[in-house]
């Protein structure tokens, strides 16, 4: 039953090549024409997120996911997640802040760690007031990262009809290491007085 | 920041559309020497001939290849300084599965779409890299190995360090490995899985433990660093390798098979295959896979002296005397003066096989070196077999005990038994058998520290 995912796959791909050729002509529109058009990559790059949480999404409901696990240092995975949203939340008011206190890279699996966040920020983008703060530190033997923001907090926890809270709760269980698994949680009254995401890794 | 106006770029994609996207980014980010491959074989002649700072190359290159193969194929004829930047780039999620597998991986990936701003950040970050590096590759290179680790253990302690743990241990590792120090290097790959069970850092171990003789152990290891990586090619060679040394020919090539239809054209494979299937008994296999490799392998320089031997071998396995003749008179004289002494044996063997008429002089003019040289299990295996065709029993046997008493004895056993057998000597093949399992017994006697592994009773 392989194939419907490489059909879903290859379809993508194809998608995010043409996405990635409409971005890079509206960056070069950009450059010559010394104008600010980031709204309309922020929407392509979201797009193509989309799509990419979607698939990984079926795959992992429908065959079970496996993890690519390599070492990334801390604070660039932070320094992504500020540069895919800090423009685009700066535009509603709000300001990202960063907080990174872990130095040392860390094994996990970037680009689903990387999307979690992006997607956290985003989705505390729609409620935060002013804030939003991510940040990351280790304790005991975890690396706890963060989104903390300054809306009025989750109405209920777990939040109705949130599926890809269920993907993103068994992507990080499925962080294993010497038999400690991963874990999520969602709280309110955060350091921002708003939600808190917490992911926290083995 | 680094200046990328003055570096100059290779951009490697087979899609006209998607170069174009890719130069773009390259030039906003301030590039102004963007040069382009559209194919694989093109990137490989732009690297040598004018190694580029950065190589931004895709994942997809078409034609039955990837920048993954590329990037392992650059690496191993060491085209690819550590000091360029290859980043590839992909619209797959899944080559993240790749890079966390493998052993030869790419400086970064990034996946489409990107701004120019994210591979900056990316580019700007392996640049710091690079600079906390630089002594260290520079050692390295001048194969300066206790130099290059004295260096990496005082990177590993310092502040600057912390963000590359995992890549300090793991240069550490490798670089043991390739000095020699293979227990070094064991120790140093399970001190990484200690961290966290890497597939790479599990190959690593195997590969330590096979260069140790180590044989049931490695295959262990590396069954583990396979299973759930169906995309780790390499840990499939060295499982085929093991194999072989452990005298299991057919597994050798059932897993190279399987992994060969997916890489068509990756012909350091398909080289392999081709030895499995030999050592197989397979010999139709190992002629096609050896005429393949001499058609296909257009890297220059690729196809040497030994590729042709082992196509004119592969078909005086199959029986085929006349065009293996055929290959080996192909070869010039000028050529076979150049081959190292091996080769030369290896040449002289295959045609006396072929032509007795043609090949026996120069076979018994070679005679006194192949008596007293130390050879290679490949060309200790045609001498032997040529001995037994011109009936030099002598020089047969000697081979015989050599082979025997050495650490490749599995892997070589069943061929040089079907070969005594031709010839009617299977007696005085169980007597040389006996004459070397008698002499390591009475030198473990004198040494019982020795590996037991390498012996052949158990074959």
């Amino acid at each position: 039953m392989h194939r419907l995912l490489d059909i879903l796959a290859s379809g993508i791909h194809d998608t995010k090549n043409q996405l990635f050729s409409a971005e890079s002509l509206v960056a070069a529109s950009e450059a010559e024409q010394q104008i600010d058009l980031s709204e309309v990559r922020y929407a392509i790059e979201s797009a193509a997120n989309r799509l990419s949480r979607t698939l990984a999404a079926y795959q992992l409901m429908r065959h079970g996911a496996q993890l690519a696990i390599v070492p990334v240092i801390v604070p660039d995975l932070c320094a992504e997640v500020a540069l895919a949203q800090k423009h685009h939340l700066a535009n509603s008011g709000i300001t990202l802040t960063i907080d990174c206190q872990a130095l040392d890279d860390w094994p996990l699996d970037r680009d689903l760690v990387t999307d979690m966040l992006n997607n956290a920020v985003q989705n505390a983008g729609r409620v935060a007031r002013r804030e939003i703060r991510l940040s990351a530190f280790e304790q005991g033997n975890e690396l706890v990262l963060r989104v903390e923001d300054d809306g009025p907090g989750f109405s209920t926890i777990p939040p109705a009809g949130g599926t890809g809270l269920i993907v993103a709760e068994k992507l990080a269980e499925l962080h294993v290491r010497q038999h400690r698994h991963g874990s999520l949680k969602l709280s309110n009254g955060g350091a921002l007085g708003g939600a808190c995401f917490e992911l926290r890794l083995p | 920041m680094t200046d990328y106006a003055k570096k100059r770029f290779l951009v490697i994609d087979d899609q006209p559309q998607a170069r174009d996207a890719l130069r773009t980014v390259a030039q906003t980010l301030g590039a102004f020497a963007v040069e382009f491959a559209s194919n694989y074989q093109d990137a490989i002649y732009r690297i040598r001939n004018n190694t580029p700072d950065i190589i931004l190359c895709d994942y997809m290159l078409g034609d039955g290849r990837s920048g993954q193969q590329l990037l392992e194929e650059l690496r191993r004829f060491k085209l690819l300084l550590d000091e360029t930047i290859f980043m590839m780039v992909t619209g797959e999620q899944s080559y993240e599965q790749v890079v966390s597998a493998v052993e030869l991986v790419p400086d970064d990936y990034i996946i489409k779409p990107f701004s120019p701003d994210k591979l900056l950040l990316r580019l700007e970050r392996i640049v710091a890299k690079k600079n906390f590096f630089a002594d260290y590759y520079q050692q390295k290179r001048k194969e300066e190995f206790s130099l290059a680790i004295a260096l990496l253990e005082q990177k590993r302690n310092s502040e600057g360090g912390r963000p590359y743990r995992f890549e300090i241990l793991r240069q550490q590792a490798e670089v043991l490995l390739a000095s020699g120090d293979s227990n070094a290097a064991e120790v140093a790959y399970r001190d990484i899985l200690e961290s966290h069970d890497f597939p790479w850092a599990r190959a690593g171990v195997a590969r330590a433990l096979h260069k140790q003789n180590r044989l049931t152990e490695a295959r262990e290891e590396i069954d583990r660093a396979i299973s759930g990586t169906p995309h780790f090619f390499d840990a499939a060679d060295l499982k085929a390798t093991i194999c072989m040394a452990q005298g299991e020919h057919a597994e050798a090539q059932k897993v190279l098979d399987e992994v060969a239809k997916k890489t068509p054209r990756n012909y350091m494979r398909k080289r392999l295959l081709a030895e499995a299937a030999t050592l197989n008994g397979d010999v139709e296999t190992a002629r096609t896979a050896m005429a393949e490799v001499i058609a296909g392998d257009t890297m220059p320089g690729a196809v040497s002296a030994e590729d042709r031997l082992a196509l004119a071998r592969s078909h005086v396995n199959a029986n085929d005397k006349i065009s293996g003749e055929r290959v080996l008179v192909s070869m010039r004289e000028s050529e076979v003066q150049n081959m190292n002494l091996a080769e030369q044996a290896s040449f002289a063997a295959l045609m006396a096989i072929c032509s007795p008429e043609k090949g026996k002089p120069r076979f018994t003019g070679l005679r006194p070196a192949l008596l007293a040289t130390e050879l290679g299990i490949t060309a200790r295996l045609d001498v032997m077999r040529a001995a037994l065709s011109v009936a030099d029993n002598e020089l047969a046997d000697l081979h015989t005990e050599h082979l025997m008493a050495g650490p490749e004895a599995k892997k070589t056993f069943g061929s040089i038994r079907s070969q005594y057998a031709l010839y009617g000597r299977e007696k005085d093949f169980r007597e040389i058998q006996k004459q070397v399992a008698l002499k390591r017994i009475r030198h473990e006697e004198v040494a019982p520290a020795a590996s037991a592994e390498n012996g052949i009773e158990s074959s």
